[in-house]
């Protein structure tokens, strides 16, 4: 059987996204995920990791991002490890969707795509580390089965 | 990302295939602020083969929206991938965004 949880680790460089997306689809093709879900859940880490390589250190050393992917019963379980400096993206303010074109500012939309396409998307500080906790529930993003025949 | 680009009666259009993300927007975002600085009032971006959009793909579509407004001009969306439609959606975009479902829909409305 196919192992239910994979570990990588990623350098703190956008060009890393790519290393993100193949690992994250080569998981969800041996669980048998949705591509929904797949997309999904790719588009929420990719904000995420994007945000903590532009805000999340300050210096200009290279750090190690560590990503532990995890199928738990019905739900995708995400851990995102990071060495930066005390940043909780889930009190970032939710941009305001109702405005027009004009006034429409882009700030804070990676977070409210995050947010908006995982179930839950939690922070915790421990030991000098960043460290962010996605919940999906994979049923509900499958399409739904065809019925039998009668 | 591959963009492939087209001019059809004067409007140009850019046909996306692969990933719209923090890495390609760059490139994007260049080809398509040379155009505009060339006079170019009228485009239409080809969703049809883009698998994947963030937020960094949605802020050129939005910077490129706004350029061309101020310039008299217009910008169409078409053919898109129910994935992406959907980025559109819960980034409350297409509300304000000239999104269509096909190629001869875009080009009809000029």
């Amino acid at each position: 059987m196919a192992k239910r949880k994979v570990s990588f680790k990623l350098k703190s460089n956008l060009s890393e996204l790519d290393a993100l997306c193949q690992n994250l689809e080569k998981f969800g093709q041996s669980m048998g995920l949705s591509k929904k879900c797949v997309f999904e859940t790719n588009l929420a880490l990719d904000e995420l990791f994007t945000n903590i390589i532009s805000y999340g250190f300050d210096d200009k050393n290279e750090h190690t991002i560590s990503i532990t992917i995890a199928l738990q019963n019905d739900d995708l379980v995400v851990h995102i490890e990071d060495d930066g400096i005390p940043f909780n993206p889930t009190n970032a303010e939710t941009p305001d969707l109702e405005c027009s074109i004009e006034e429409c500012r882009i700030g804070g939309l990676g977070i409210h795509l995050a947010k908006n396409l995982m179930d839950e998307v939690c922070y915790q500080r421990c030991k000098d580390k960043n460290i962010l906790t996605l919940k999906k529930n994979i049923k509900e993003t499958e399409p739904q089965k065809k019925q039998a025949k009668s | 990302m591959e963009i492939i680009e087209e001019n059809q009666g004067g409007i140009n259009i850019y046909k996306l295939n692969g990933r719209l993300d923090s890495n390609t927007s760059q490139g994007f975002e260049k080809k398509i602020f040379q155009a505009i600085d060339d006079g170019s009032k009228s485009m239409i971006i080809d969703f049809k083969n883009l698998d994947y959009i963030s937020s960094a793909g949605l802020r050129v579509i939005l910077k490129a929206t706004k350029a061309l407004k101020r310039e008299d001009g217009k910008i169409m969306l078409c053919d898109m991938q129910d994935y992406v439609k959907e980025v559109f959606e819960i980034a409350g975009f297409d509300s304000f965004l000239p999104i269509v479902v096909s190629m001869d829909e875009a080009l009809n409305a000029f």
